[in-house]
């Protein structure tokens, strides 16, 4: 199975790269980025062909493309891979918009390739244990949410807002409120939510708190700030428990590691020993490619996800809680 | 595909033949127990059948390998058979009671041509395989102390083994000569061992051990082993160096915790902590010897570690006994 990488504007590229190198049967063949230097160098460390122009990359012979490009460009480019008849990992959010995120997932529908998502937390071994308890029915009837994902303020293009489309706010809510969709086999109905700058970024929200009633009476809350300070021991983290009628379950992804106290660096680090997501949703995307089975987690979920970071942004701005649907 | 028997179907027993039943390339070909009720009920479970006995499971299902886990006692009598009958062998730690069990154990697999695994799983826990790695790129700088504790409940097991400890060794034998063997691998030979443990003093079900460890490359160690917790377990793991400090706490890294309601809304429950991996650390340990076996490759514990970390749990035995230092290597060998 041939793969391209198309972008390196979002970090998780490297990563994926790196997994897509481990994998037996996969091979990163090509990779695109209109930053020659960056494109090029990235090229070089992965042995793979160097495009700066994606359509280039589009026309070569490959099983399938991942779009890691910033978020106002994933349109255009899965647009253009789904003509190009590739099956599509997209980095999250799936897009800026509902209209460009719809038409990413009509092209692909259209052209009859696969649209995912890369949603890794949902392969996260901990994440899933509650997976499993909510789907058979351990925790009884679910009464409420509550999720964080926290972090710190990546800079670049991620807290310019015509490239990103927003900042903590759609950054860190789109994984967190993804899981609880999965968990619940329901939608977000109703969005209230706080929203501000309070952490030193420029022109764009850094933290926010989002309160969420979904479409089967479970209420929710969010916390996707980027709320880490520099001394934290690690980037951030993904929690989220469930409170339900006969237990209460609580997953850390993150929470697998060692602790390292370094006098060299005068920090304190989380070494973590967690099992990768990456490498487990790329494993996921290579065999969806492999097998044809349809995406594990789809374009309508990243479009379902994005919403609730929108509508958070509006409910911020009128200071009154959002419907999404009735 | 590499054809394994079983040997006990006891917790160690299930948890090698479900580590089995997930691995491609190999096939459980049968379990045999003295207890013949546990073994047909386990591989009922693991979609094998059972066998009457050792000798059935070796000459009608034909094992490539067979995988011992029994009490310790039994270990040298069982591989000797299993040598004999020319197949490899995987056996669950401690190596054996004695050392003299140990070295006959390794020679009888010598002289037979085969393979002998023990199956010393720490070193394929996840954390502890960072740990080490993470020492060996001096990120502690160069280490001065470290310190293990490891345990929770005392243990059932059958015939109530785990209380004797003519079979068992007390848990300094059976459970912190993992953190044994796991410091070993970090920081080379131990030269001197003291330990204090409620052998001799109480033993009622309930035993804690405390062992001192001086390296040969001068690193302190302290061992901390129980089994008298009323329920759960844990581990920890600390090294301090002269540029930083490494720390793991079990209770501190578990990702999943449950809280169970029981019956009534006011009733008691349960709490369930959990700490799940997509591979566990069991399967990745026997994958590993396996692997070694298909391609005749050095495995990452060898027979030999297993003997060693025996040396330094009887050792601390017979200082918990004699209430003396023991110096290493108590056989009399060199382990230069």
């Amino acid at each position: 199975m041939r793969f391209g990488i198309v972008s390196f504007a979002h970090m998780h590229a490297y990563s994926y790269a790196e997994c897509l190198k481990a994998l037996e049967g996969a091979e990163l063949a090509a990779v695109a980025d209109e930053d020659e230097g960056r494109g090029r160098a990235a090229a070089q460390r992965f042995g793979a062909a160097y495009f700066r122009d994606y359509q280039d990359l589009l026309r070569l012979d490959l099983d399938g493309v991942i779009i890691c490009s910033e978020n106002a460009r994933h349109a255009e480019m899965v647009v253009a891979a789904a003509e190009a008849g590739k099956h599509v990992l997209c980095e999250k959010p799936i897009a800026t918009s509902v209209p460009d995120a719809q038409r990413m997932i009509d092209a692909c529908r259209e052209k009859g390739v696969h649209l995912q998502i890369a949603f890794p937390c949902r392969f996260n071994p901990p994440v899933r244990r509650v997976k499993e308890a909510v789907a058979r029915g351990a925790l009884g009837r679910i009464l409420a949410i509550r999720g964080t994902n926290r972090g710190q303020n990546p800079g670049g293009w991620f807290a310019n807002r015509e490239l990103s489309g927003g900042g903590a706010v759609l950054d860190h809510t789109v994984h967190v409120v993804d899981l609880m969709r999965w968990y619940l086999g329901a939608e977000v109905k109703e969005v209230y939510a706080e929203v501000d700058t309070r952490f030193g970024a420029r022109d764009i929200d850094d933290c926010g708190l989002l309160m969420l009633e979904f479409d089967n009476g479970v209420f929710a809350s969010h916390d996707p700030s980027w709320s880490r300070c520099r001394s934290f021991p690690t980037w951030g983290d993904v929690t989220v428990e469930v409170i339900g009628t006969d237990g209460v379950m609580r997953a850390d992804a993150f929470a697998q590691h060692l602790t390292l106290y370094s006098d060299e660096t005068g920090r304190v680090s989380h070494e973590a020993w967690a099992d990768s997501m990456d490498m487990l949703l790329i494993a996921d995307f290579v065999d969806m490619v492999q097998s044809g089975r349809p995406p594990s987690i789809t374009g309508e979920d990243g479009l379902r996800a994005m919403e609730v970071a929108l509508a958070a942004y509006e409910s911020a701005r009128t200071h009154r809680p959002v419907r999404l649907r009735a | 595909m590499v054809k394994v028997g079983l040997v006990g179907a006891g917790t160690m027993g299930a948890v090698h033949a479900e580590a089995y039943t997930r691995m491609s390339g190999v096939q459980l070909v049968g379990i045999t127990d003295v207890r013949a009720d546990a073994a047909a009920q386990l591989a009922a479970a693991c979609g094998t059948r059972a066998w009457p006995n050792l000798d059935q499971l070796l000459e009608e299902a034909d094992p490539d390998v067979v995988d011992v886990c029994v009490p310790t006692y039994l270990h040298r009598s069982l591989v000797e058979r299993i040598a004999g009958a020319g197949k490899h062998i995987i056996c669950e730690k401690p190596i054996a009671r004695t050392l003299e069990d140990a070295r006959a154990m390794m020679r009888a697999a010598d002289a037979a041509g085969v393979r002998l695994f023990i199956a010393h799983v720490l070193r394929f826990f996840p954390e502890y395989r960072r740990a080490r790695d993470l020492i060996a790129a001096g990120k502690v700088g160069q280490p001065g102390t470290v310190r293990t504790m490891r345990g929770g409940v005392f243990p059932r097991g059958w015939d109530d083994w785990y209380a004797s400890v003519d079979k068992c060794g007390t848990l300094i034998v059976d459970m912190i000569i993992h953190d044994f063997d796991f410091l070993r691998w970090c920081f080379g030979e131990v030269e001197r061992v003291f330990a204090r443990s409620c052998l001799g003093r109480e033993l009622n079900r309930i035993d804690h051990a405390l062992v001192s460890l001086r390296f040969r490359n001068g690193v302190i160690g302290h061992v901390e082993g129980t089994w008298a917790y009323p329920e759960g377990f844990r581990t920890e793991l600390e090294v301090a160096g002269t540029a930083g400090i490494l720390h793991h706490d079990s209770t501190e890294a578990t990702p999943v915790h449950a809280w169970y309601r029981q019956g009534a809304t006011d009733g008691g429950g349960v709490s369930v902590p959990e700490s799940p991996l997509a591979k566990g650390p069991y399967q990745v340990e026997l994958e590993h010897f396996i692997d070694c076996i298909v391609n005749g490759t050095a495995p990452v514990v060898t027979a030999e570690d297993a003997y060693r970390a025996l040396e330094i749990s009887l050792a601390a035995l017979q200082s918990a006994t004699t209430g003396q230092p023991v110096s290493l290597p108590m056989d009399g060998g060199d382990h230069a």
